[in-house]
């Protein structure tokens, strides 16, 4: 990146600036912004996206901390290549989510709330994700994968691609 | 204005502010953390309820922040269920709040302690163990944060939002995992970082400068103004053990600075504690200036009048209106001195102008004149009068010690000053030893409390250059 | 005992149909002939606000306001000039609901249809679709049909030729459960942390940026097109006459068959758990269950034959909510499942409130200690009191009385339980496993 305050790459700001015009106000297109920025820039939003995204919206950086520091699918510290959320509510948790949780840790090696050894695997808690119906559950990458038994997981788990997801990040 | 009823009172209240102003306006005592009137409502910290009644409706506790005043309003502030509603809040808010009184700056002005004497239960029912966070955070060189004690009422927040028009803190995280923080550890920024520190109503922002220097309720409390700029923020100033001045508070002014101050106005007091003083007076004798007693130096200096002529009366900008009035009867030109302007004016309080009476002097007729030009002009009078608090600092102390001995130099000022052409030395009271008047900026009077004792052998100015003027009364009049 | 309900099912009839979210599916099975029928048959916007005024739906969402009423605080266009919105709550996150989530996947148009009658009979112009950010099917399907149904003319300029224009746009949440709450929803919904804002002002006179707004869930717009089709007398044949119309119940946890299922509102709670989910499963009987989600409080058993309407539900002691149920088995612990919830509110509690920031936290930590057998005898009435300092309508918003409303029904009806748990000094139904989560508790971040 270089010298001088972080910025977004172009070709991220023309799709923001598109985006902007839903909107009477700029600003409101701030949180399906922070979605796309943590989706380009590394999985996380590191405190030079924040900046980068608050130049683009004229806010201070501070003000956008606070906002992304608000919603749980943000993440402000580095994650695993692959997030790994287990439901833990009361659907999921009355079908044997905590079971399906025991076994995420064992199959990745990782700590609940932390990245696995070899860096692929962030394994969280989540709440309720709208799969009741369908519990247990376990989300990964974004996709849910419903009515898990727990002998599915190490298969589930297995389908994230082998070698290292390519990152971009602002540096 | 619409009728209300607060407390069997029935009073006029101003329609486009929220309950709770007119319940403090009328002497109702209605808790408050969130709230605060120069900032906007948010309505969440919830203590503020009071009970109300509208028309045949049934009374409903509410909180006064976020209720419109509506004529015909019954409030009942002292209700049972207002106070239940109060003290359940209190207990919530203690369940994680860390004992730290005994070592809490924000002890004996703590809106928690206070509220909860007011309104708790004395005892809460929580075994929970209470949230660990970080307790001596550095926010910089002015504020440190304790985020245990913190209750997230948000004031802080909003100061830099809607005061200061710069964000510089948030609320991240959320629910009971909520912490107030800067962007990426950075340190705050600007010239009205201490505000925050009053607007906390408990002790998580304190000011790193008064960080356990003294418990507050050692300290004697004087209205007051600032004196750093032309601005004149009224403030307190407060005295530990009748001597030492510990801290500079805003006190709210609704015409000039609402209820805040500058930074650098707010941490200038150190100079009051600044010695050796000037205590009582000099005279330059064979081996130097030599201690007097002030009815000599006074002699002294009328006879100098006397042989003479009038003085060039070159007087500190400090100097208050009565002061200065008395100074003009010794005069012969009067000029204040008028130093460079400040590199921290501003759009808010800061004016630029180091000169608190600039145009109080004006008005009496001073002239100002750049410390420069005042030393030149010194050089070619016959007597200089050099009159009043910070004269000698602001005409600089270096210059002025350059002066020829010849030069007959009278020095009324609150510090000893080291130059050959001094020879007569009186000392005056500080800014914090005087009443007085100087007018601001924008012409409203501001006005000085004696806070603590001058120095003994220290008379105040205006009686000092009074008994002159008596003294040399002859000569001046020619 | 009463006359049958009818039975007919209208917002479902077309999720089996191979690719019922595509426009051409959806057209060739009544689609937007609504929408057609508003614009081009002379009904005013005023008319169709009156239209569901009388059809007496209530708001699916949660709150089980009449939808009519609250299109009605809209304020007269005349007299407010200023532009207008109606927000799509599609944030559906409480604990146990998962049915929007199908008409979002399955019967995208039905919604864009039920959005553009509403904007229409509102003089909307500007509709955003709030997606829970975790909802990516639903958030691509919706997305997909406003494309298909903005290049067929339906949405955009001129619609159907004619002066009504309205315009959708998509807008992803973050997975925060406080954004599906109104205030909160439009907080989000600015590019801001998701505070719910007091009321008042209300939605309708300051909404979105200040100005005139309405919040609608996605199954009661839904809802809109079949009303305006079919009649409000017809709307009113469907379910009870407080709770007119037809719902869509989930049922979880300890069932045979889990699943969505749409039924007329008014229907016996034991009907869907033994008609749709085939009882309780693996032989099991029913312990407790919740009739709404986790926000409306645990029933026992014998309450089972309620029927699921907004009253009824209300005069057994809970709420219909958003009528997700979940039944426990003997096998299960109430305690263990108040700690689960509890600790759902402790999570998504915004921290604006000092009863809810405080009290949500404290609650989870009670049900902790006493499903870990650390619990005393005095932690009950603790229960009781603490919720009693937390509701009802002392916050800004309703996420405390969704705390409180719970603690007050399982002390209600688990009270032995609650007991047994102090005096044994462990949970008498806890498996050896169960106590694992706790040490992992503290690394949710």
């Amino acid at each position: 990146m270089g010298p001088g305050k972080p910025s977004l790459p172009a070709a991220l700001v023309r799709e923001l600036e598109e985006l902007v015009t839903h909107y009477p106000q700029r600003r409101a297109a701030l949180i399906p912004a922070l979605h796309r920025c943590q989706e380009e820039l590394g999985g996380w939003l590191a405190p030079d996206t924040l900046e980068a995204c608050a130049a683009f919206f004229g806010l201070e950086p501070v003000e956008v901390f606070g906002v992304a520091s608000f919603y749980p699918m943000f993440h402000l510290h580095p994650s695993g290549k692959h997030v790994v959320g287990v439901c833990h509510n009361i659907s999921c948790a009355l079908r044997g989510a905590e079971e399906i949780l025991a076994e995420v840790c064992r199959v990745t090696g990782a700590d609940v709330g932390k990245v696995s050894p070899d860096g692929r695997y962030q394994v969280q808690r989540v709440e309720c994700q709208g799969a009741c119906t369908a519990a247990p559950m376990l989300v990964l990458d974004g996709v849910f994968h419903e009515n898990l038994e727990r002998a599915e997981v190490e298969r589930v788990l297995g389908t994230v691609p082998k070698g290292p997801r390519l990152l971009e990040s602002l540096r | 204005m619409t009728k209300i009823t607060i407390d069997g009172r029935e009073v006029e209240v101003d329609p486009k502010k929220p309950l709770i102003a007119a319940c403090h306006e009328h002497a109702s005592n209605v808790p408050m953390y969130c709230y605060h009137p120069g900032l906007s409502p948010v309505g969440s910290c919830r203590i503020c309820q009071v009970e109300v009644k509208q028309g045949e409706t049934p009374p409903r506790v509410v909180v006064a922040c976020r209720t419109p005043v509506a004529e015909g309003m019954l409030v009942n502030t002292e209700a049972p269920k207002a106070h239940e509603a109060r003290r359940q809040c209190l207990e919530f808010l203690l369940k994680n709040h860390p004992l730290d009184c005994p070592i809490c700056d924000k002890a004996g002005e703590c809106d928690l302690q206070d509220y909860a004497f007011m309104e708790g239960q004395g005892e809460g029912r929580s075994v929970e163990p209470r949230r660990k966070l970080e307790k001596r955070k550095s926010l910089g060189d002015v504020i440190v944060l304790d985020q245990e004690r913190c209750i997230l009422c948000s004031r802080c927040v909003r100061f830099f939002e809607e005061v200061t028009e710069k964000p510089q803190l948030t609320v991240a995280g959320l629910g009971a995992r909520s912490t107030i923080e800067t962007f990426a550890d950075r340190p705050l920024e600007g010239n009205y970082q201490g505000n925050v520190a009053d607007i906390c109503p408990v002790g998580a922002l304190t000011l790193k400068p008064f960080r356990f220097q003294a418990r507050v309720w050692n300290l004697d409390k004087f209205a007051s103004t600032c004196g750093e700029c032309s601005r004149g923020c009224s403030i307190t100033v407060e005295v530990l053990r009748r001597s030492e001045v510990k801290r500079l508070r805003p006190r709210p002014n609704p015409a000039v600075n609402q209820w805040w101050m500058c930074d650098h106005g707010r941490f200038s007091f150190p100079r009051f504690n600044t010695g050796p003083r000037l205590a009582g007076s000099l005279i330059r004798g064979t081996d130097g200036l030599e201690p007097i007693e002030l009815e000599d130096a006074l002699d002294e200096a009328a006879d100098l009048v006397r042989a003479h002529g009038k003085p060039l009366l070159v007087v500190s900008p400090w100097l208050t209106q009565e002061e200065a009035s008395a100074a003009r009867e010794l005069g012969g030109e009067g000029l204040f001195l008028s130093p460079a302007p400040s590199p921290l004016k501003d759009d808010f309080l800061h004016t630029g102008d180091p000169c608190p009476n600039r145009r109080g002097l004006s008005e009496l007729g001073f002239a100002p004149v750049a410390p420069g030009e005042a030393l030149e002009r010194m050089r070619r009078a016959k007597l200089v009068f050099l009159v009043g608090e910070r004269a000698a600092e602001l005409c600089g102390i270096e210059a002025l010690s350059t002066l020829p001995a010849w030069l007959r130099l009278v020095v009324f000022d609150t510090h000893p000053l080291a130059s050959p052409a001094a020879c007569v030395e009186i000392g005056v009271p500080d800014s914090c030893e005087r009443t007085g008047t100087w007018i601001n900026v924008d012409g409203h009077a501001g006005m000085l409390s004696i806070a603590r004792s001058a120095p003994p052998g220290v008379a105040p100015l205006v009686r000092t250059l009074a008994e002159l003027q008596r003294r040399a009364q002859g000569a001046l009049a020619r | 005992m009463s006359a049958p309900l009818k039975r007919e099912t209208y917002l479902l009839s077309r999720v089996d149909l191979p690719d019922s979210h595509r426009l051409a599916v959806y057209k060739a099975n009544g689609g937007y002939a609504a929408l057609e029928k508003v614009l081009t048959g002379g009904h005013t916007p005023a008319q169709v606000i009156q239209l569901v005024k009388d059809s007496g739906l209530r708001g699916r969402g949660g709150a089980g306001f009449s939808t009519g009423l609250k299109w009605s605080f809209m304020p007269d266009p005349a007299k407010d000039p200023r532009p207008r919105y109606l927000a799509v709550n599609a944030d559906e996150s409480e604990p146990g609901t998962c049915k929007d989530r199908v008409l979002m996947e399955k019967d995208p148009h039905g919604l864009v249809e039920g959005i553009l009658v509403a904007c229409y009979a509102m003089r909307v112009k500007t509709a955003y679709v709030y997606v829970r950010g975790e909802y990516r099917q639903s958030y691509e399907r919706v997305e997909a049909a406003i494309a298909e149904a903005r290049a067929a003319g339906l949405v955009g300029q001129k619609i159907l030729g004619t002066d009504f224009a309205c315009e959708i746009w998509m807008h992803k949440g973050a997975g925060a459960y406080i954004c599906g709450e109104e205030t909160g929803l439009m907080e989000s919904l600015e590019g801001k942390r998701g505070h719910p804002r007091p009321k008042p002002p209300f939605p309708a006179g300051f909404g979105l940026w200040g100005q005139p707004t309405t919040v609608n869930n996605v199954e009661t717009l839904s809802n809109v097109p079949f009303i305006v089709l079919r009649g409000a007398a017809w709307f009113q044949s469907l379910g009870t006459p407080k709770s007119p119309g037809n719902v869509l119940i989930g049922i979880s946890g300890h069932v045979e068959r889990p699943g969505v299922y749409e039924l007329p509102l008014g229907i016996r709670a034991r009907t869907v758990l033994e008609e749709c989910a085939s009882g309780v499963w693996k032989g099991r009987s029913l312990k407790a269950w919740l009739p709404g989600g986790s926000s409306t409080g645990f029933l026992p058993a014998a309450k089972i034959d309620v029927a699921m309407d907004h009253d009824s539900i209300k005069e057994a002691g809970s709420m219909l909510g958003t009528a997700a149920m979940v039944m426990l088995d003997e096998t299960a612990c109430t305690v263990r499942a108040m700690q689960v919830i509890a600790r759902f509110y402790d999570h998504e509690s915004c921290g604006q409130c000092s009863q809810c920031r405080e009290g949500t936290q404290w609650l989870h930590q009670i049900f902790a200690r006493l499903e870990r057998g650390q619990g005393r005898r005095e932690d009950i009435e603790l229960l009781s009191s603490l919720a009693n300092g937390m509701a009802p309508g002392k916050t800004i918003c309703a996420l405390s009385d969704a705390a409180a409303i719970p603690t007050h029904a399982v002390v209600k009806h688990f009270r032995d339980e609650l007991e047994e748990h102090v005096r044994l000094g462990r949970c008498p139904l806890a498996s050896p496993h169960d106590v694992s989560d706790w040490v992992a508790e503290e690394a949710h971040a």
